[in-house]
C-alpha cells in the first residue's frame, strides 16, 4: 500500500515527489470534459466542407431540422452578429460564403444523441462551387496563385508573441505575392564575398510536413448559459483566460459574462492554446437553452485540427577547408494553412543564431494555403529548423573530415554573443549539454559499437543540439496561511506538465515548510489571478517566480506578525517544523497555526496572511538539449531500430527531477515521431489522405528503447531557484540526431521527414546517398 | 429503435442496463453505467485508451457493440484495485514512478499491463513493451511505464509467494 | 455511428433465416474491428446488423492429428496466434494472426472478418491461400466449399452472397517436410497495416521442392499467387540463386498502386525482399 512517502531529506525544491493527482489518475477517477455529466445534455456535431476551396452557393437544412431528436441546426445565416472583418480561425465560427480548407465547419447541429446528430448532418444539403486551390506553399507563394485570405486581413502574430518573445525587424516588402502573410529578412556582412572565399559550399533543401500534436484527448467543451446570461465553459484548454478572451471577442460579449473552468486536459502541446470549438458550442447552448457538449472525433482532429506548420528550409553554407564559417544563405518557408499565425520569427532567428556566421542573408516567409490553419506544437518551428541546421552542420563536418562535436563547439554561440536580430544570447547551457553528451560512452565508443553490427543490420550513431528561447508572459499568484498552519496557493495555471507539484515545492521552500503542507489550487477565470498559457516552457519560469515571490511575501507577513507577538526583531527569528522561534531561545516561539488562527478570529487585530505577486518578465532563459541516437537500419526494408537514446538537457534547476525526466522523455518521443513516422499527408486537392491513427503513425512502446535522461543545471539568473523552462527543448534535436545516425549507418543524407522505411530503403537501393 | 436489455457482470457486480442497439460497449460503460475510466481516444481501435477486460481478455471497447457483452464478465479500471481504499500494485508503482502526466491513456495502459501480468507474471522488458504496444501515450515516452510495470510484476510475484 | 437495428441469432439456422429476409440491408458483425470503423466513417451504413458472437459453430478450432485444420470463422486472431495446434504445422497462419493490429484488436478480430472484409492488405489471407485453405459457406440451400484462392473477387469484394455466412476454413495437412512463413512490412511494430505481405510455403521431398506456394498481399486488388515464381521452384533443389530468381518473378506478379502507405517502387522492392526472406525461412522450417 502506497504511503506516498518520498526519498528525501530536503523539504521542497530539488526532490523527486510524485504528483499528488497520481492516485486519481490511476484509478480512472479524474474527470475530463467528456466525463462530466449534465442534465438535459445535448450533443453537437459539425458539418464540414468536403472541398479545400469553394464558394457556398446554398445550404438547405430543412430535412435536418425535421429529424426527431434534433434541437438546433445553425448556419452562418443564423449568427449574422458574429461576422468579423479580420477573422482569425476562431472568428470563422461557421463559413459565411466561402470555405478555405477541407474540413472547415459549415453547419452545426445539436441533438439528443450523437447518432441522431450524425444522421442530421447527412440530411443537410450544401451546394458548392469548387474553386482552384493553393495547396503546395512554394506554388502558393507565386503571384497569380489562388488567394487564400480575404483581402485586407492582417497577419496574426499573437502566437509569436506568446511563445517566443523574439523581436524581429520587419523586412522591406518586395512585390507581395497574394498568399505571403508574413515575411522577414535578416542580414549581416557580405555573404557573396564569403561564398567566394569558401572552399566548401553545401546547398540543401529540408522539408518537414505538417504534424499533429497528437494529444490523446481530442478537443472537448461543455457549454451552458444560466438564466442571467452568464456562460460557463468547461474546456480542455491550455489557457482558461486566453479561451475566455477569445470567446468573448468572437461572441461579442464582455469577458466577465464568461466563466472558463479548465478541466483536466488530456494533452495539449500547443494544440489547445487557441479557441476552436468553444464559440460554436456556446452558440448552440444559447439557442437550445440546454447544456451542449462537443467532442471532436479523431478524424476531425487530424483533418481539421490546428497542426504544426509545414516547413521548407533552403540552406546554403560556405565554409573554409579548415572549418572556418564564411557565409550563410537561408530561406525558410512556413506553410501556415488557411490563416496566419506561425512563429516565423523563431525559425528565421534560429537559422542564423545557433552558430557564429560572420555573414548571412536569412529570409523567412509565412505562406497561406487551403489547408487547416496551424496553432503551436511544443517549440513551434524549432524541431523543423534545427533538423535543417544540425543535419547541415553534420554534413559539413563529414565532408571536411572534422569531428562532429569539435566543429560545433568551435562555432557554437556563447552567452552574450549576438543573435541574428542583434539581441544578445542570455545565459544558457548550450555548450555544457553538448560537452556532457560528448562524454557519454555511447558517443565515445561509437566506432566499436558500429563495427559489432550483425545480421546484416547497419549501425549508426548520431547527435544533435537544439534549444528554445523560453517564453514570457505576465502572471499572478497568491499564497495564504490557513488557520492550521498549512498553505494554500492559488494560480490560474492549467496544470498540464505536472507543474503544480513543482509550484508547491517552490512555495514550500520559499516559505519554509514541508511540501506536504502546501496545496495548489488551479482556479477558474472567476477566481484566479490572470495568468497565461501553459505553454512556451514558461510555467515554472514565470508562474514559479510569481509563486516564489508570493510565498516570500507571505513569509514576510508571517514573520512580522510573529515579531510583534514575540516582541523581537524579524531578523532574530527562524522558522522550522511549523514554528517560529527566537534564535537561541527555543521556548520563545509561536506556531504557524496560531498565527493563522489569529488572522481569522472575531475581533482579532491580526490580519490574515495573504501573500501576493503579479510580475511581468523581460529576461528570457533559453533551454538547450542535446540528444544522441544509436540505431540499426535494415538496409533492405529501411526499418530503423533505435537501440539507445540519450537526452541531455539544461533545466537550470530541477525543481522536481521526477517531473523533469518525464518531460524530457515525453518530448523526445514526440521528436522521434516527427523524425521517423509522422506527417499529415495532403493530396493535390488538399484532402488529407491519412485521417486516422492507423495511418497517422505515432510511436508505440514497442518501437522505442528506454530513454536515458541526464539533467544539467546552469542556473537561470532570474529563474525561481535558477530554474528554466523544461517542456520544449526535448522535442527539438531528435529529427537531426536520427538523420545523422541514419547517414552514419547507410551513407544516405535524407533531407525530408519523416525518415520512414520507404525513404531509407530507396535511398540505399539508389546507392547515391542523396535523397 | 427499441432499446435492448444488456445483462452482464461489471467489476464483479451483476448489471442490467437498457442500451440502444447501436451503442458501443465503451459508450454504454461511460454514459449508461457512469464508468468514465475507459476513454475514447480514436473510436477505431488504434489507440488503446478504451481498453478493458472482457472474460479476462484485453479488448478495445470502442469496437464492441454493448450487446456483444451479454452474459460476459467486464472489468474496467474502476475494478482493478481490490477495494476503494487500496491500489493495485500496478497503480501504486505508476504513482510512485511519476508515470501519469495528462493521465488520459493511463486507464487503458493499466488494463493492458494487468492483462499482461496475468498471462506472463515475469515479463522481460521487450515483452512489457509489446504488452502495452496497443496503447498510445503522447506525454511520457513510455520509459517510466516499463519500469513501473516491471517493478509491479516483482511485487505481485512476492505477494503470491507470501501466501 | 448512425442508428441501426441489431439482431442476435443464437444459431446458424437463425442467422440464415434473418439473412434470407433482410440480408441485402444487413451486415454481419463478429469482432467488429473492420465493420465498426467503417460504420463510424460512414463508408458503410447498414440498417441492420447481425451479431455472430452468440453462434457456437463458428467459434471452434479443430486441429486433428495430421487430419487437417478447421478454423471457425469467428475464431479470433489472438486465439490463432496462441494456438499450439496452429503454431506447429501451420506456422504461417499463426504468424499472420499475431500481426493484426494490437492485442486489444486481436482479442476481437476474427479470421472470418479479416477474410470477408477482403482488404488487399488482409494479413490472414496469404498464408491461408498458401496452405490451400477452403472456405465453407452456409446458405439457404446448404453448405458449399470454395477454394480460398477463388474467394476474393476485388477490393472488399468476395463470392459471398448477402444471404450466406462464412462458417469455417478447412486447411489440409501440409504433410511432412513442409514449412512456411508470413512476413509483412510495416513502419511501426504494432497497430499497423501491411505495406506488403508475403506468405511462402514449401513442401520438400528428397531434396527437391515438391510444392511451392507464394502469395502476396497489398500489391493487387486481391491476394495474388506468384505462380511463375512457384513453378520456377517446383521440382528443383532450392539454391540461393533460385530463391533470387523466384523473388524476381514474384515482383513481376505484383501490380501495386501508389498510395499514402507506399509507392509502386517501394512495394515492388519489398516483394523481392520479403519473398526472399520467407523462402529462406520456409526452407529452413521444411528441413527442420
Amino acid at each position: 500500500m502506497s504511503t506516498m512517502k518520498t526519498t528525501r531529506d530536503v523539504k521542497g525544491v530539488g526532490v523527486s515527489i510524485p504528483r499528488p493527482d497520481g492516485p486519481e489518475k490511476v484509478t480512472g477517477r479524474v474527470q475530463y470534459v467528456a466525463d462530466i455529466p449534465a442534465k438535459g445534455l445535448l450533443h453537437a456535431k459539425l458539418l464540414r466542407s468536403p472541398h479545400a476551396h469553394a464558394k457556398i452557393v446554398s445550404i438547405d437544412v430543412s430535412a435536418a431540422k425535421a429529424l426527431p431528436g434534433v434541437r438546433a441546426v445553425l448556419t452562418a445565416k443564423d449568427i449574422p452578429h458574429l461576422k468579423k472583418k479580420a477573422p482569425t480561425r476562431a472568428h470563422a465560427v461557421l463559413a459565411i460564403d466561402r470555405v478555405v480548407f477541407m474540413g472547415q465547419p459549415v453547419a452545426a447541429v445539436a441533438a439528443d444523441e450523437p447518432s441522431i446528430a450524425e444522421e442530421a448532418l447527412d440530411l443537410i444539403k450544401v451546394e458548392y462551387q469548387v474553386l482552384p486551390a493553393s495547396i503546395d506553399p512554394l506554388k502558393a507563394m507565386q503571384p497569380g496563385a489562388p488567394p487564400v485570405a480575404d483581402a485586407g486581413t492582417e497577419a496574426d502574430t499573437s502566437e509569436a508573441l506568446a511563445h517566443s518573445a523574439v523581436a524581429i525587424a520587419k523586412s522591406e516588402a518586395p512585390a507581395k505575392a497574394v498568399n505571403i502573410s508574413q515575411q522577414a529578412r535578416l542580414q549581416r556582412g557580405d555573404p557573396a564575398a564569403g561564398f567566394a572565399q569558401s572552399d566548401h559550399v553545401l546547398e540543401k533543401t529540408y522539408r518537414v510536413p505538417m504534424v499533429h500534436q497528437g494529444y490523446l484527448e481530442a478537443h472537448a467543451v461543455l457549454a451552458e448559459w444560466d438564466r442571467n446570461g452568464l456562460l460557463t465553459l468547461w474546456a480542455s484548454t491550455q489557457g482558461s483566460f486566453n479561451t475566455r478572451s477569445e470567446v468573448a471577442d468572437v461572441l461579442g460579449i464582455p469577458e466577465n459574462r464568461i466563466r472558463v473552468i479548465p478541466v483536466e486536459c488530456g494533452g495539449g502541446f500547443g494544440g489547445k492554446i487557441r479557441a476552436l470549438c468553444e464559440p460554436i458550442t456556446a452558440v448552440l447552448a444559447q439557442v437550445t437553452k440546454r447544456p451542449v457538449r462537443y467532442v471532436m472525433t479523431r478524424r476531425e482532429e487530424l483533418e481539421a485540427g490546428m497542426p504544426a506548420p509545414q516547413v521548407i528550409i533552403k540552406l546554403k553554407t560556405g565554409v573554409k577547408r579548415d572549418g572556418t564559417l564564411m557565409a550563410l544563405d537561408a530561406e525558410t518557408v512556413i506553410d501556415s494553412g488557411a490563416y496566419s499565425g506561425a512563429v516565423l520569427a523563431v525559425s528565421a532567428v534560429f537559422l542564423g543564431s545557433m552558430y557564429k556566421w560572420p555573414s548571412f542573408d536569412v529570409r523567412g516567409f509565412e505562406v497561406l494555403t487551403h489547408k487547416p490553419s496551424v496553432a503551436a506544437y511544443r517549440a513551434p518551428v524549432a524541431p523543423q529548423t534545427i533538423f535543417a541546421i544540425e543535419s547541415h552542420m553534420e554534413q559539413i563536418a563529414r565532408d571536411l573530415n572534422l569531428d562532429s562535436v569539435e566543429f560545433r563547439m568551435r562555432h557554437l554561440i556563447a552567452p552574450g554573443d549576438p543573435m541574428v536580430n542583434g539581441q544578445p544570447w542570455q545565459s544558457n547551457g548550450a555548450r555544457q549539454v553538448l560537452a556532457r553528451l560528448a562524454e557519454h560512452p555511447h558517443w565515445k565508443t561509437r566506432k566499436q559499437w558500429i563495427a559489432e553490427g550483425k545480421n546484416g543490420k547497419k549501425r549508426g550513431v548520431g547527435l544533435a543540439l537544439g534549444g528554445w528561447l523560453g517564453g514570457l508572459q505576465p502572471t499572478g499568484a497568491t499564497v495564504r496561511l490557513n488557520p492550521d498552519g498549512t498553505l494554500a496557493v492559488l494560480t490560474g495555471q492549467v496544470d498540464i506538465a505536472g507543474t503544480n507539484i513543482s509550484l508547491a515545492q517552490i512555495a514550500a521552500s520559499a516559505y519554509g515548510v514541508d511540501t506536504d503542507l502546501v496545496r495548489i489550487t488551479t482556479g477558474d477565470t472567476d477566481v484566479a489571478p490572470l495568468t497565461g498559457l501553459s505553454a512556451g516552457s514558461k510555467t515554472i519560469y514565470t508562474v514559479g517566480a510569481a509563486v516564489l515571490q508570493a510565498a516570500e511575501d507571505a513569509r514576510r507577513q508571517t514573520f512580522e506578525i510573529a515579531a510583534a507577538e514575540l516582541e523581537a526583531s524579524v531578523h532574530d527569528l527562524e522558522l522550522a517544523d511549523g514554528k517560529i522561534t527566537v534564535r537561541g531561545m527555543p521556548d520563545k516561539g509561536i506556531t504557524l497555526a496560531t498565527i493563522g488562527k489569529k488572522g481569522n478570529l472575531y475581533m482579532s487585530k491580526t490580519p490574515p496572511v495573504l501573500g501576493k505577486a503579479n510580475p511581468a518578465f523581460t529576461q528570457q532563459a533559453p533551454g538547450f538539449a542535446a540528444q544522441l541516437a544509436r540505431l540499426e537500419v535494415d538496409p533492405d526494408t529501411g526499418e530503423v531500430t533505435i537501440r539507445d537514446f540519450v537526452i541531455v538537457q539544461d533545466v537550470g534547476k530541477a525543481i522536481n527531477p521526477l517531473g523533469v525526466e518525464g518531460q524530457m522523455q515525453g518530448g523526445a518521443v514526440q521528436s522521434l515521431g516527427i523524425a521517423l513516422t509522422e506527417g499529415l499527408m495532403f493530396d493535390d486537392n488538399g484532402r488529407l489522405t491519412n485521417p486516422s491513427l492507423l495511418d497517422y503513425r505515432k510511436l508505440t512502446a514497442a518501437d522505442l528503447p528506454n530513454l536515458e535522461t541526464i539533467i544539467v543545471e546552469v542556473p537561470a539568473p532570474a529563474g525561481p531557484f535558477g530554474a528554466r523552462g523544461v517542456g520544449e527543448p526535448p522535442i527539438i534535436p531528435a529529427p537531426a540526431a536520427i538523420a545523422n545516425a541514419v547517414h552514419d549507418a547507410v551513407g544516405a543524407r535524407i533531407t525530408q521527414l519523416p525518415l520512414n522505411p520507404e525513404r531509407i530503403a530507396l535511398a540505399v537501393a539508389d546507392g547515391n546517398g542523396h535523397r | 429503435m427499441a432499446k435492448q436489455v444488456l445483462q452482464c457482470t461489471v467489476n464483479g457486480e451483476p448489471v442490467e442496463a437498457l442500451v440502444q442497439p447501436y451503442t458501443t460497449l465503451l459508450d454504454a460503460l461511460r454514459e449508461d453505467m457512469g464508468l468514465t475510466g475507459p476513454k475514447e481516444g480514436c473510436g477505431t481501435g488504434d489507440c488503446g485508451a478504451c481498453s478493458i477486460h472482457v472474460d479476462g481478455k484485453l479488448v478495445a471497447s470502442c469496437l464492441m457493440l454493448a450487446m456483444q457483452a451479454r452474459g460476459k464478465s467486464v472489468r474496467t479500471i474502476e475494478g482493478l484495485a481490490a477495494a476503494d481504499t487500496t491500489l493495485h500494485p500496478l497503480q501504486d508503482a505508476f504513482v510512485r514512478h511519476g508515470v501519469p502526466q495528462c493521465g488520459f491513456c493511463i486507464p487503458g495502459v493499466l488494463m493492458a499491463a494487468a492483462a499482461l501480468l496475468e498471462e506472463n507474471p515475469r515479463p522481460s522488458e521487450e515483452e512489457i513493451r509489446y504488452g502495452i504496444a496497443g496503447n498510445l501515450c503522447r506525454c511520457t515516452g513510455y520509459t517510466k511505464m516499463v519500469t513501473a510495470i516491471s517493478e509491479a510484476a516483482g511485487a505481485l510475484a512476492s505477494q503470491r509467494s507470501a501466501r | 455511428m448512425r442508428r441501426f437495428d441489431l439482431v442476435l441469432p443464437q444459431s446458424l439456422d437463425d442467422c440464415l433465416k434473418i439473412l434470407a429476409q433482410r440480408g441485402d440491408q444487413a451486415k454481419l458483425v463478429a469482432g467488429g474491428t473492420d465493420l465498426l470503423p467503417q460504420m463510424k466513417n460512414g463508408v458503410t451504413r447498414p440498417k441492420v446488423v447481425v451479431d455472430l458472437s452468440g453462434i457456437e459453430r463458428v467459434r471452434q478450432i479443430h486441429t486433428g492429428n495430421g487430419q487437417g485444420l478447421r478454423i471457425g470463422a469467428a475464431v479470433t486472431a489472438r486465439e490463432i496466434e496462441l494456438s499450439p495446434g496452429i503454431r506447429g504445422p501451420y506456422q504461417a497462419i499463426a504468424e499472420s494472426g499475431a500481426l493484426v493490429g494490437s492485442i486489444q484488436v486481436r482479442n476481437l478480430a476474427t479470421v472470418g472478418g479479416n477474410i470477408c472484409n477482403a482488404a488487399p492488405s488482409a494479413d490472414m489471407a496469404p498464408p491461408l491461400v498458401a496452405l490451400e485453405a477452403q472456405a465453407v459457406i452456409a446458405g439457404p440451400k446448404g453448405e458449399r466449399r470454395v477454394p480460398l484462392a477463388d474467394f476474393f473477387t476485388g477490393v472488399r469484394k468476395t463470392v459471398l452472397a448477402s444471404d450466406e455466412v462464412l462458417v469455417e476454413f478447412v486447411v489440409p495437412a501440409p504433410g511432412a517436410h513442409s514449412g512456411g512463413q508470413y512476413l509483412r512490412h510495416t513502419p511501426r511494430r504494432e497497430l499497423d497495416i501491411a505495406v506488403v505481405g508475403v506468405a511462402s510455403q514449401l513442401t520438400m521431398a528428397n531434396g527437391t521442392c515438391a510444392r511451392a506456394r507464394i502469395v502476396l498481399a497489398s500489391v493487387a486488388p486481391t491476394p495474388v499467387r506468384a505462380t511463375a515464381a512457384e513453378r520456377a521452384l517446383e521440382g528443383q533443389a532450392i539454391t540461393p540463386a533460385l530463391i533470387e530468381r523466384a523473388a524476381t518473378l514474384a515482383v513481376e506478379a505484383a501490380n501495386p498502386i501508389n498510395d499514402q502507405r507506399g509507392s509502386v517502387e517501394f512495394r515492388k522492392h519489398l516483394v523481392r525482399v520479403l519473398t526472399r526472406r520467407t523462402l529462406i525461412t520456409a526452407l529452413e522450417r521444411a528441413n527442420a
